[in-house]
């Protein structure tokens, strides 16, 4: 019997505003469902408290302007520690797998925090992930399998140069959707080049090209990783009722990728079709994941509406897959030096636009090209909203004692310089988090 | 029958009443009905719609599924036609079924399959000797639960109804007839005829009935003790209140969705087994329970229970103290330890496997899940000020458990007789659900079969909502003959937004209310009779 622990926390009294997609009633139908099938009286599933997530839990995968307190809500810190407890059930072996259903979403909150971007403000999956490492180790390698219809552009930033972090993101093709980023060419930063796996699938797609995704690629690379957990962002904005994207997806594909994917923790992100997809889709995915028959979870909507793919995007999907699947295979016989140049750093400057608080952020960042760990990074960023600064000194997990001198001397330097307001310093494998207000 | 009958008589030679004498009574008619299997052969009439396959619940009674498909908010997807429902029926009638139960998914939102159904067998002439709906026996979610209340409460239906026969035909004498429910509050004996099923497990509700009426410590938090000789219940009372099990009572490895009381019973009792473990460092320590070993060798038993040892240490006298002290010799002579020793470990043993036992409900209470904020940040203190006790052993264990948990110690008098004396103190309850949804313009309240258009939508908010279910109670009270309520309260409400499209189309309104269960004082030796 494969036993799953239940995270369930629908925040029915907390919402972005009343009218907004994110809101009290986005999981209500889904509790009913659960409740009226008597999911939680079947022997292979349990109910578990979420709890809240500290602010150095927080801390580990964000950098909040000005300060977390601005920004974040009770609810938040659950849906976050709501992932934290799912965490915790299978590191501990209380169950075999875990799924947090917590709102809202995070995956497209990335390593700076101005304020909400996509309905999202903290990346509960990045929380999350870093807490099973701090549990696990720093050799402790993750994969992150994101199936929502949005590019986890959050995720990808954050993990977008950890070598043993691998994030593949199935979405709709960036040209067609929010955020509009997901290409194929975004593979990762020098030190985990390849480890950034891109999926950006046509408006349109159906069970048949998400599950063939995943049979043809997702799982062979898998395979080949050999991750120590897999973790699933489980948006629900496939679904072929979903109003703001255009998929094909009903439960019963949901559910099979479940199943295929086995995942041992599965985190709820978005997914706002509340009353035709989420209680079918959650029911489905809860059912697979427990290993149970869950061939009767039909929507009510299916029989009017038969979706169905077209075949020109069954071609389009089998080209993509085979094109991603030679990109994976030559990963690493590529030259690095004609991506990310000869130098010392790889630099980059960048704009980044958060649509749910409406602030435009810039970014000039380098990563140190270091030949015996994934390279210490520093980015430096500035919003629309504030005038200064704010400067972030990040260690990669597993760095070499030489990009270690490096990044303490370059926080000393930034903090004597006082040219940035607040200085932070990250060191994941001593668990510790320095800030610094000029 | 004769038993109570002759109670009946008894109370009147002893009261200086002339009235009639008002019966509220605790039955293991229903429990021991189901427990041992007796009841009326029953049959469900299933519709399930898509979902989780009911079998996965693993019920081992029969079913006979119908097409149908109800959703979550009550809108009928796909009919149920009467010809298939008339056929299934009549299937389930002559594989042996003589009681029916007809149960649909959703059916608490729209009872219009069960409905259907039931009209279909009514038009069908066929006879059964009772039929339970889903929406009526169960109107809480949780289709499983329903289908087995329903079920459960076909099967015990003949047996309640002989009974009340029974009772009524006590004739002359006789006032009010008040049956205890799992929930701690009582029901008419009409009442008792259709939902027969909420009288199953009254005896501990009866205990923390009696609890609340014999404590002195009011209105405060406790967790309610009762020693008995092959189990210890317990029960969890905040600050005045009974905690109910959150999804309802469980009776004979069923999960149903009555209402009752949080009882949890362990393996321990006076008339434990005693095990001798060998620990891992080299020394014997002791376990007792779960299994009954007898009765004390005290009173004449064969194995050496808890209450030999308590009766040996002289702490309770009870029977021969000296086969307690022999069945003790022979304890410690197995364990290498001195009689004295040996007792002294068995009550240790005793008092940290309780002790355990109630931090560990205590751990899952605090652990429940809640779905708001509000719920979150302001989790109840549920921890106990006082331990109360009831039963015969208990001043022996329970003084050490007292001091082990750090808690005030209350040990409740007339201990032999507090199953009547709850069920004395017990008052009426009587609960509804009201669901609301101003977009669909529907109305529920299905433990009094309504389901109804609102007239005004856009003018019906929570406050209407509110009036509209304390409205109802009333009603409902008078109907089934309770009178004038008092002490009623919505006790839990939930409403939401419906938002489609961005505009905000309407709003859902989830409500309980009810008469909560409370207890009549009961004080001194003139109170109890």
């Amino acid at each position: 019997m494969k036993s799953v622990g239940l995270i369930f926390f629908p925040a029915f009294d907390w919402c972005i505003t009343p009218d907004h997609p994110e809101r009290e009633e986005r999981l209500l139908y889904t509790r009913d469902q659960i409740e009226e099938e008597g999911l939680l009286d079947l022997p292979e599933f349990r109910e578990y408290r979420p709890r809240l997530a500290t602010d150095h839990e927080l801390s580990r995968a964000h950098v909040f302007v000005p300060n977390i307190r601005a920004h974040l809500t009770e609810s938040h810190r659950i849906a976050a520690g709501g992932a934290i407890a799912a965490a915790d059930l299978v590191l501990r072996g209380t169950e075999k797998r875990a799924c947090a259903l917590v709102r809202p979403p995070g995956h497209h909150s990335m390593r700076f925090v101005h304020g909400a971007r996509g309905f999202c403000l903290v990346n509960n999956e990045a929380v999350m992930v870093e807490h099973i490492r701090q549990q696990l180790g720093p050799q402790a390698k993750i994969a992150i399998v994101d199936t929502d219809v949005h590019h986890g552009d959050g995720t990808q930033d954050i993990y977008y140069n950890d070598p043993n972090v691998l994030h593949i993101s199935l979405h709709q093709d960036g040209r067609t959707l929010y955020p509009g980023t997901g290409f194929m060419n975004e593979r990762g930063g020098p030190g985990a080049f390849g480890l950034t796996v891109n999926v950006p699938l046509p408006p349109g797609t159906g069970d048949g090209g998400l599950l063939y995704v995943i049979e043809n690629l997702v799982l062979p690379i898998l395979k080949e990783w050999q991750p120590d957990i897999v973790v699933n962002g489980a948006g629900q904005d496939n679904h072929f009722t979903d109003p703001l994207a255009n998929m094909e997806v009903t439960a019963q594909g949901y559910a099979r990728l479940t199943e295929l994917l086995q995942p041992d923790i599965v985190v709820l992100e978005g997914g706002y079709s509340v009353e035709g997809a989420l209680p079918y889709v959650n029911l489905g995915i809860l059912l697979a994941l427990a290993g149970l028959d869950y061939s009767q979870v039909v929507e009510p909507d299916l029989e009017r509406v038969k979706p169905r793919q077209a075949q020109r995007v069954t071609d389009h999907i089998a080209w993509l897959v085979d094109e991603l699947g030679q990109m994976w295979a030559g990963r690493k016989g590529v030259d690095l030096e004609a991506h990310f140049g000869k130098g010392k750093f790889f630099e980059r400057k960048r704009m980044v636009y958060y649509d749910t608080a409406g602030i435009t952020e810039t970014q000039n960042g380098k990563i140190r090209l270091c030949s015996s760990c994934a390279g210490w990074e520093l980015v430096e960023s500035r919003s629309d909203r504030y005038a200064y600064a704010t400067v972030a000194v990040m260690l990669p997990w597993n760095a070499c004692p030489g990009c270690r001198g490096e990044a303490e001397a370059a926080y000393q330097e930034q903090i004597s310089e006082k040219k940035a307001k607040k200085v932070v310093f990250c060191d994941p494998e001593r668990d510790k988090v320095l800030g610094c207000t000029n | 029958m004769a038993s109570t009958k002759a109670v009946l008589d008894e109370l009147k030679a002893a009261c200086p009443l002339k009235g009639p004498v008002n019966l509220q009574l605790s039955t293991t008619l229903t429990t021991n009905t189901i427990v041992e299997g007796r009841g009326t052969a029953t049959a469900a009439v299933v519709i399930p719609g898509p979902g989780v396959d009911l079998r996965l619940h693993g019920l081992d009674f029969p079913l006979f599924p119908l097409p149908g498909y109800v959703d979550h908010r009550g809108r009928v997807v796909a009919e149920c036609e009467p010809k298939e429902a008339a056929a299934a029926a009549r299937e389930a009638q002559r594989g042996g079924a003589e009681a029916l139960a007809i149960v649909g998914k959703f059916s608490q939102r729209n009872p219009s399959l069960e409905q259907a159904v039931l009209d279909a067998v009514h038009n069908g002439k066929l006879k059964f000797s009772h039929i339970s709906v889903g929406h009526k026996a169960a109107p809480r979610l949780g289709f499983p639960r329903r289908v087995v209340t329903a079920h459960l409460n076909s099967q015990v239906a003949k047996a309640q109804r002989k009974f009340a026969d029974a009772v009524e035909s006590l004739g002359e004498g006789l006032g009010s007839v008040r049956i205890l429910k799992a929930d701690g509050g009582t029901m008419t004996l009409a009442q008792s005829r259709s939902l027969p099923i909420e009288s199953i497990l009254s005896g501990p509700a009866a205990s923390t009935m009696a609890a609340l009426a014999l404590t002195s410590h009011q209105g405060k938090s406790m967790v309610v003790v009762d020693i008995g000789g092959t189990t210890t219940d317990l029960a969890v009372i905040v600050q005045g209140q009974p905690l109910y099990a959150r999804e309802g009572a469980v009776i004979g490895g069923y999960p149903t969705a009555v209402p009752a009381i949080l009882s949890r019973s362990i393996g321990l009792g006076g008339d434990s087994e005693i095990h001798i473990i060998d620990s891992e460092e080299g020394g014997t320590r002791f376990r007792i329970g779960p299994s009954r070993a007898g009765s004390p060798v005290c009173l004449g038993g064969t194995r050496p229970t808890p209450t030999d040892a308590v009766v040996a240490l002289g702490r309770v006298s009870l029977g021969d103290r000296s086969r307690a002290v022999g069945a003790l010799k022979e304890l410690g002579a197995r364990a290498g330890l001195s009689w004295e020793a040996a007792a002294e470990r068995v009550v240790n043993a005793f008092v940290s496997q309780l002790c355990a036992a109630i931090h560990k409900l205590y751990g899952e209470l605090e652990g429940q899940p809640v779905y708001t904020l509000a719920e979150f940040l302001e989790t109840p203190h549920l921890r106990p000020e006082v331990i109360t006790c009831l039963g015969t052993p208990a001043p022996a264990f329970m003084r050490p458990v007292g001091e082990a948990l750090q808690l005030p110690l209350e040990i409740l008098p007339h201990s032999a007789s507090a199953n009547a004396i709850g069920a004395a103190a017990a008052r009426p309850t009587i609960g509804l659900t009201l669901y609301a949804d101003t977009a669909l313009r529907s109305l529920s309240i299905p433990e009094m079969g309504i389901f109804q258009e609102i007239e005004r939508p856009a003018l019906f908010d929570q406050r209407k909502a509110r009036d509209r279910a304390l409205g109802k109670l009333r009603e409902y009270a008078r109907e089934v003959g309770l009178g004038e309520p008092q002490d009623m309260d919505i006790v839990s409400e939930e409403s939401f937004n419906i938002v489609r499209g961005f505009y905000t189309v309407g709003r859902i309104f989830h409500m309980h209310a009810q008469i909560r269960p409370s207890a009549q004082r009961i004080t001194g030796e003139e109170g109890v009779r």
